[in-house]
């Protein structure tokens, strides 16, 4: 899908990834500000390099990932530094840091990015806090936190900077759906914002049809379907058709 | 007999190799955070803040009555030992050298090294190994937080700070307290005892604290906290643990040789 220049984001140019157990194969596609992309296919289908592919938390691909026409694996050091302030990223299994509260894990890339004084930090995670919920576990640490408490806690972090991207690996992972609502109304809020991003990385795409414009599975590392919510949901693609119904006959075989 | 000798040969020779690549990896891991020191200009203090306080007070503040009690023990044992039997050479005038150089040149800084290496040393390979197995230190570098300043410095501070107080505070103990349980068996007045003590210290032996603080300060969580980010799964954990403990203690005694060899040889 083409993109007007000036709201290309992320270009990703025939990438491949080869050697492991899931790879990428010749993969291509645009970015644009304000699209909310949903990356889905099955287990080792590649879609698990997708976000450390566009975070440059990978360097070992050939092919280009391209950010404002810049390749990001020949960024310099503080064009890493820089880069990494656009994007928020909710990572599978939400790596809070252990040793602190729901608070400090939310307003720490506050305190690291921004000149904010306390009190701004303080008003501005106490915002959150509370649009997310989890005022009553406001002191607490992720080892005392539930599923969903943890995944608005890395949500809460991920936008604090309120990045151009957000990059969210497989949040609804070991999740109760009804307590992953608040999640999933804020994640549609983000995504319904002008000029935010929301890349979904997930085996569940059905979950994001009403937040998501754009869906791609990937298959055995290369892109099988690439198009607009309206077309997804039309399931013609042989691939989604078989994936999205769970069907053990069609074009991929269960291993 | 030709082939116990080669498979002698064979695993020296994997040993040296082994020893090798370690060096040549600590070197690469020196190396990237020497490079990490252009993260600097953009390093907020504040952030640091909390991890060289807790640091601080774990190093420090939580390992004083440790370090006390083991302070109070040594120096009572070296002050009794010369006592009762300096006497017996004609010696006794070189007792406050003996402590100088016993307690205030090698015993402080090195026991308080140990206890800070068997305490905090630990502590800190444990804790970065367990953040880097729930992928924290990853989360933390996709934040654009530059892990190697933010985890590692304040480390350092906070070993340097504590482990000059500590010792500081084990050297006062061990004169002091030791002097007061001397006292139990035999009677050294208070002025002779403190003015053969001021006697013997010399500046070199202020320097030589110093800069054992210093080393001791900045290879401790330095070397802990490389073998705290080795691990590749949760079963190599204690295995990096124990390599980071074991490594920083002996390479603690080969600068405390040195560091004597160099100001007193």
């Amino acid at each position: 899908m083409e993109c007007e220049e000036i709201k290309q984001l992320i270009e990703v140019k025939n990438v491949t990834i080869e050697g492991g157990k899931q790879n990428l194969r010749n993969v291509s596609f645009n970015l644009c500000l304000g699209e909310d992309v949903v990356f889905f296919g099955a287990e080792d289908s590649g879609i698990d390099h997708i976000c450390p592919l566009l975070a440059h938390a990978l360097e070992d691909y050939s092919g280009e990932v391209l950010y404002k026409e810049q390749h990001i694996k020949h960024m310099d050091f503080v064009e890493v530094h820089n880069f990494r302030k656009i994007f928020g990223y909710v990572q599978r299994g939400y790596a809070l840091i252990s040793n602190m509260t729901v608070y400090e894990n939310i307003a720490l890339p506050l305190r690291y990015h921004t000149d904010l004084s306390e009190k701004e930090i303080h008003e501005l995670v106490d915002s959150l806090i509370v649009y997310l919920h989890l005022s009553h576990c406001r002191d607490l640490r992720p080892v005392m936190l539930t599923q969903s408490e943890m995944l608005r806690t890395a949500f809460a972090r991920a936008i604090a900077l309120d990045p151009d991207m957000l990059l969210i690996e497989h949040p609804l992972e070991g999740q109760c759906l009804w307590n992953a609502q608040i999640f999933l109304q804020a994640l549609q809020n983000r995504a319904f914002a002008p000029n935010k991003t929301v890349i979904v990385v997930t085996y569940q795409p059905l979950v994001y049809i009403d937040i998501a414009t754009r869906f791609i599975m990937l298959h055995e590392g290369s892109i099988v379907f690439d198009g607009t919510k309206e077309e997804f949901q039309t399931f013609q693609n042989e691939y989604v058709k078989q994936f999205v119904d769970v069907l053990p006959y069609g074009p991929m075989t269960l291993r | 007999m030709v082939q116990i000798i080669k498979k002698n040969i064979f695993i020296i020779v994997q040993k040296v190799d082994g020893i090798i690549k370690g060096i040549a990896d600590f070197n690469a891991y020196m190396k990237a955070i020497v490079r990490s020191f252009r993260s600097l200009r953009y390093l907020k203090i504040r952030s640091l803040y909390t991890i060289a306080v807790n640091q601080t007070r774990f190093t420090g503040i939580d390992a004083l009555p440790l370090v006390s009690w083991i302070a109070l023990l040594l120096g009572a044992t070296v002050i009794i030992q010369a006592t009762t039997n300096f006497p017996k050479y004609g010696i006794e005038s070189f007792i406050g050298n003996l402590l100088v150089i016993i307690i205030a040149r090698e015993l402080g800084p090195l026991v308080t090294a140990l206890i800070v290496v068997a305490r905090s040393g630990s502590a800190i390979a444990a804790e970065i190994a367990t953040q880097t197995q729930n992928r924290e230190i990853l989360s933390l570098e996709l934040m654009g937080i530059d892990t190697r300043m933010y985890i590692i410095l304040p480390r350092i501070v906070a070993s340097f700070a504590a482990i000059f107080t500590l010792i500081i505070i084990f050297d006062v103990i061990a004169f002091f307290g030791g002097y007061l349980i001397a006292l139990t068996s035999v009677y050294i007045p208070m002025g002779t005892f403190t003015q053969t003590l001021l006697d013997a210290f010399t500046f070199n032996d202020l320097l030589v604290t110093i800069t054992k603080s210093i080393i001791y300060g900045v290879l401790i969580p330095l070397i802990c906290c490389y073998y705290g980010l080795k691990p590749k799964s949760s079963f190599e954990i204690p295995i990096f643990v124990s390599k980071a403990v074991i490594r920083t203690l002996l390479i603690i005694f080969i600068i405390n040789a040195v560091i004597s060899v160099l100001f007193y040889f």
